[in-house]
């Protein structure tokens, strides 16, 4: 047999196996199903890209291994649905920039012939992403991008299985209500963002939630993010003294806010935190000691373990590769590709259109998630309406689960100084 | 006799000028014809941003390589050009070319009332003016409610057309148009460098005082190189809205941009006709395939070999790499001569 007749030979099987039923093909050993996955792997938020990549291997090892762990998927080894082939993750670098992750899309979806993507932590990314998706016909799962404005393009093929940012100020303002109801002072306001799009947004939907549900705000206060002080913006805070302070900050600035008022001698009455910087351990290296009480919303608590013993199991494996526990971002990309290979293995089909549907028809209820949401059901617009926000407060140097009450490990402590 | 004499410096100038546009022209139509021998999507993209970035740097080349007024603050212009685009286009249903030549128009006036105080500064006061004033301009679209602030403005899909420069998976027209811009970008330069602008600019860049004693009005042609350089950046920038259908304050007029446009030029040879051109097709190639194929592993192997790279030929190149053209022509000339 000379070269040619080998070539000739390897392209005649290759036409024969994709004549073949996709669910043949995959079944057959070694055949693997391809999902894209894109996040920022270098530049300046890497470290999201690196911690991202070690939950989604953990999510793909769950998948693809037989494990005794109450999640989809984590039963049996591969997808049932496809004679138990095996999803392969193909890794995808977008450095924060929407032209790359939409370049790096297109790579994966007509290269790589990915059966759907996944990602991208910048909102900005998952835009570009999303609506090339769209014109390729292929599910696009947003694991940790929060933007609300995402949802609301009438895409066929976004799904969002995480909460947006008006679910998570609504489930702080939920709570600020159960304390009123609960005979707690609550009447005024402070609010406290950074000038980015986290902080625009987030401010926003408080603002409105604060008028609609009776607050009186006393503070609005918009500040530059990585500004060198904070001074004239505590004061400010300081003469409203509103009884909720609820900043919504990265780290560093964080941790200035909180310098800054100790050293004007200002203790505010509750702090309420859009998570981000007050979710950051370094934060609380750096000023633990001032963030006693203080409660933040999150996606995720490792103290729910105690009622969800899959979340505990979960934890192990990915402590095991990533040498800490799973958080707000971890837990939510772990997440994702579960509700993707479970609609995978219902479609019993890597046709683009036969996972939407399958996704579509999604209906996990939250037992079987390690998330504090109530279940996964995708509405029209491909949001998870009931993906619950918890919030958890800093108490004796660790964080506890405080609300909403079926997860919760201990009634949350009101005023936070008091 | 004194027409003899004359004539014959003159015959040889024409015929390399000539030259040069012959050679321009079969490179032009050998760049049309490669869509017909790729048709993967992945490598169309990395192609139209190479093109892209070639007309970007011969853009900033006109004031920064010809007139020696070394700008980095280009992302200003590209950004106007974006944002000029597409709000037209989304909140006015203006088709993309009417946006990209308002946007045009806009930067080149923004150019001169920026160039009016700025062009008093020398060297690097100048760049450092550039550099911050593009800085303030990111800050005020960051706050822009109407420019959508820091959400930035989303294209709505539409049908593939050649009016709204929206197609939805073939990239081919994106392509001819910025082969267009590009070649657009180099006649213009190849038209004016031998003009009476264009030898003010070099004197303007190799002596401004010598110039201005020989009779150049120095500020007028800094501001003549301006707008001519701002109203192409802002076509580029127009041109990158439609194409990647959605802009934020961050990938349009962050400062990496007034660096990529700067940096094939420096690369390939600063006031040379090629040299952005040689520039962008050994930097977009490189950091496209490097992130792509050695990004996914999260090592941050890409970046080293980039960096290695620009200093490789920094070092190696001062002039960029044009120059070791320049040098073996004339070390053709001196055998001639000898």
């Amino acid at each position: 047999m000379n070269r040619r007749e080998v070539l000739l030979a390897g392209a005649a099987m290759s036409l024969a196996s994709t004549s073949l039923a996709s669910t043949r093909a995959f079944a057959q050993a070694g055949a693997e199903i391809p999902i894209g996955v894109i996040w920022p792997l270098s530049g300046p938020s890497a470290q999201i890209g690196v911690d991202a990549k070690h939950a989604l291997e953990t999510a793909a090892e769950i998948v693809n291994g037989s494990f005794d762990i109450d999640v989809p998927t984590a039963k049996n080894a591969g997808l049932a649905g496809l004679g138990n082939a095996k999803i392969k993750l193909i890794f995808a670098d977008h450095q924060g920039d929407p032209q790359k992750g939409r370049a790096e899309a297109e790579r994966l979806i007509t290269q790589d012939k990915v059966v759907a993507l996944v990602g991208a932590f910048h909102s900005s990314v998952s835009a570009t992403v999303s609506a090339s998706c769209e014109r390729y016909a292929i599910p696009y799962l947003a694991a940790d991008s929060s933007s609300p404005s995402l949802h609301r393009r009438n895409l066929k093929f976004f799904f969002r299985a995480a909460a947006h940012d008006e679910i998570f100020s609504q489930g702080m303002f939920d709570f600020l209500d159960a304390q009123k109801k609960a005979g707690k002072k609550i009447e005024t306001i402070g609010l406290f963002y950074e000038d980015t799009i986290f902080g625009t947004d987030s401010s926003n939907v408080q603002r409105k939630l604060a008028q609609d549900r009776g607050y009186k705000v006393v503070a609005d206060i918009k500040y530059r993010s990585n500004s060198p002080s904070l001074t004239s913006e505590v004061q400010q805070i300081k003469s409203a003294d509103p009884d909720v302070l609820m900043p919504s900050s990265y780290t560093t600035d964080s941790i200035l806010l909180m310098k800054t008022m100790d050293e004007l001698g200002y203790k505010p009455k509750n702090l309420v935190a859009q998570a981000a910087g007050f979710a950051d351990k370094a934060t609380f290296d750096a000023v633990g000691d001032k963030l006693t009480g203080l409660i933040s919303r999150a996606s995720f608590s490792i103290d729910m373990a105690a009622k969800r013993p899959s979340v505990a199991k979960v934890n192990e494996m990915f402590k095991a590769r990533a040498n800490r526990d799973l958080n707000d971002n971890t837990s939510r990309q772990l997440t994702s590709i579960l509700v993707l290979a479970d609609a995978i293995d219902r479609a019993k089909s890597t046709d683009g259109e036969k996972i939407r549907a399958a996704l579509a028809a999604t209906d996990t209820p939250g037992e079987k998630t390690i998330m504090p949401w109530k279940r996964i059901k995708f509405g029209e617009d491909g949001q998870n309406v009931d993906a619950d926000p918890v919030l958890i407060q800093y108490i004796g140097g660790k964080f506890v689960t405080v609300y909403p009450e079926n997860v919760a490990v201990a009634a949350a402590k009101w005023p936070m100084n008091g | 006799m004194s027409e003899i004499a004359v004539a014959a410096p003159n015959n040889s100038f024409v015929a390399s000028r000539r030259r040069q546009l012959v050679i321009a022209l079969i490179v032009f139509a050998a760049i049309a014809l490669i869509p017909r021998a790729v048709s993967d999507v992945y490598t169309m993209n990395v192609l139209i941003l190479t093109l892209l970035f070639a007309a970007l740097s011969q853009s900033w080349n006109i004031l920064g390589g010809y007139c020696g007024q070394v700008s980095l603050g280009h992302a200003l212009y590209f950004g106007i050009g974006a944002y000029a685009t597409s709000i037209l286009f989304v909140k006015f249903g203006i088709v993309a070319w009417g946006g990209m030549l308002a946007g045009g128009v806009l930067s080149a006036l923004v150019a001169l009332a920026l160039g009016y105080p700025c062009f008093r500064l020398k060297g690097h006061y100048f760049s450092i003016a550039t550099i911050v004033i593009a800085e303030i301009g990111l800050l005020l679209v960051h706050n822009w409610d109407y420019g959508g602030a820091a959400l930035g403005i989303q294209w709505p899909f539409n049908p593939d057309s050649w009016w709204t420069l929206q197609f939805a998976r073939d990239k081919v027209p994106y392509f001819y148009f910025v082969l267009g811009l590009f070649a657009v970008t180099w006649l213009v330069t190849y038209a004016i460098v031998e003009s009476r602008w264009g030898y003010w600019w070099r004197a303007v860049k190799d002596d401004p005082d010598a110039a201005e004693s020989l009779g150049v009005t120095v500020f007028n042609s800094k501001m003549g190189a301006a707008a001519i350089s701002a109203f192409f950046t802002a076509i580029g920038g127009g041109f990158y809205a439609a194409f990647v259908s959605y802009i934020d304050p961050e990938s349009v007029m962050h400062f990496r941009f007034s660096l990529l446009m700067a940096l094939p030029a420096v690369l390939g040879g600063v006031g040379s006709l090629w040299g952005p051109a040689v520039g962008a097709l050994i930097l977009i190639p490189m950091a496209e395939l490097t992130r792509s194929y050695l990004g996914g592993t999260g090592s941050g192997l890409d970046l080293v070999i980039y960096g290695l790279l620009v200093m490789v030929v920094s070092l190696t190149q001062p002039e960029g790499i044009m120059g070791i053209f320049k040098r073996s022509a004339k070390k053709a000339d001196a055998k001639v001569e000898a």
